[in-house]
């Protein structure tokens, strides 16, 4: 059985810079072990754009966390891949997340866990067959600050609000075939909030930011389709790979492509995407969209 | 207890799905996948790609892996500081690197040889060992 975080008046935090301007989780409320922890993350009421891959990001901090606590946090997940990510539905400004992961493994190396979050009990967002590198903390950020965070966290929380939100992607589109492939010049800034907790030593652009460009991307080839009688929209992207590190001022080419769904999706419509730097991919993911549902 | 030796038959019954998944693994064409070819040096992978290729080898055998598997099947019994000593490899480590990895050439090796160069080595015949290892490994309870 969980153990209940019990904690009265949260922890003001900066608004910006570490532990906020990228952080997703708010308050641990439960954990057990390395086996379970349950968190809440408050979106905002004035962040006007929250892509829901942010909510993948809530649900793989809150892991983070839980697998750096178990080593010092001398080792965090960093790199990662999503095997199966199921989105049901969309968490606007002012939703408060209640964030749920099982961990199915965690060592020195790696850590792999599902995960799930809900607002007032209705399910957003699932994570499935999710896998992370835990890699040296000391590259990134200091195991000493991360400590002292996870014991706010764990204990009276952070002050909800800190995110001031993110800026659209800049995505120049190069060419597009209508209805069929669209390739975009994606550039990431050079100053951005995000930075300087995504993170504070070295600053990576956040995977969930260019899979969030990429749906972008995706949703204009969609915008091509004609013929559905409700609107399309993501179910579920599956096989997320990032294999490289982003810094801040780099260009990537992304892509997105209409492909053709196997016999076991249920959805009609695929968009495959990808990312290069240079001619190496360093980025990939299927997209799956279908009507929208009129429950 | 000295490993039974892994034979031609047993490797080439187990290379196609190992052909496939790393092809998946890596969005590569499956024709690509050589038995010997070097993943990170011939197919560009990183290590995240053996992370996924793990994953993805677990599912298709239904076998169980655990992360790092195969530097700890290197090093077997030996301890830490007799197979590498800050990180290099000492030579005791570097023989039983090669027995373990004995489908490699040997020019492959270099000396001296850090341990997080290992990965470098390895080809898809080395994940077919590691499956079979893993599927003896279950069938023995």
């Amino acid at each position: 059985m969980m153990a209940e975080v019990k904690g009265a008046g949260s922890v003001s935090a900066p608004t910006s810079g570490r532990f906020a301007a990228f952080s997703f989780v708010d308050r641990i409320t439960a954990i057990e072990g390395v086996q379970q922890a349950k968190g809440v993350y408050t979106i905002p009421h004035d962040v006007t754009y929250f892509p829901v891959s942010l909510v993948a990001e809530a649900l793989g901090q809150l892991a983070a966390w839980v697998a750096m606590s178990t080593c010092d946090f001398l080792r965090r997940p960093v790199a990662a891949l999503a095997g199966d990510t199921r989105i049901h539905s969309y968490p606007k400004a002012g939703d408060t997340l209640e964030l749920h992961v099982d961990i199915d493994s965690c060592d020195r190396d790696s850590i792999a866990y599902r995960g799930r979050a809900t607002i007032g009990g209705k399910l957003v967002l699932e994570l499935l067959d999710t896998l992370g590198s835990n890699l040296d903390t000391e590259i990134f950020d200091s195991p000493e600050a991360l400590a002292t965070d996870f014991s706010t966290l764990i204990g009276a929380g952070r002050q909800p609000g800190c995110f001031a939100g993110v800026p659209l992607p800049a995505v120049t589109v190069s060419s597009h075939d209508a209805g069929r492939r669209i390739d975009a010049m994606l550039d990431i800034p050079q100053d951005a909030a995000y930075f300087l907790d995504h993170f504070p030593r070295r600053p990576v652009f956040p995977a969930t930011l260019l899979l969030d460009a990429q749906l972008q991307l995706a949703r204009k080839i969609i915008a091509d389709m004609t013929g559905y009688q409700t609107p399309l929209q993501v179910t579920r992207i599956t096989n997320v790979k990032v294999r490289a590190f982003t810094s801040p001022g780099a260009t990537l080419g992304i892509f997105a492509e209409a492909s053709s769904p196997s016999e076991a999706d249920p959805e009609p419509i695929l968009i495959k995407v990808g990312a290069l730097a240079g001619t190496r991919t360093i980025a990939a993911a299927k997209i799956f969209f279908a009507p929208e549902s009129r429950e | 207890m000295a490993e039974a030796v892994i034979s031609k038959e047993e490797i080439m019954a187990v290379f196609p799905t190992v052909q496939n998944t790393v092809a998946d693994a890596l969005g590569c064409d499956v024709d690509d996948i050589k038995l010997d070819v070097s993943l990170i040096e011939g197919l560009d992978a990183e290590s995240i790609d053996f992370l996924d290729l793990i994953f993805r080898l677990e599912r298709a055998f239904k076998i169980k892996v655990p992360r790092g598997k195969i530097i700890e099947d290197v090093r077997g019994e030996m301890a830490v500081e007799d197979f590498e000593q800050n990180g290099i490899l000492t030579e005791k480590g570097l023989t039983r690197l090669r027995e373990y990895l004995s489908e490699i050439p040997d020019s492959r090796f270099k000396t001296p040889m850090r341990v997080d160069q290992i990965a470098r080595l390895y080809t898809p015949e080395t994940f077919c060992k590691l499956v079979i290892r893993a599927q003896r490994s279950q069938a023995a309870g």
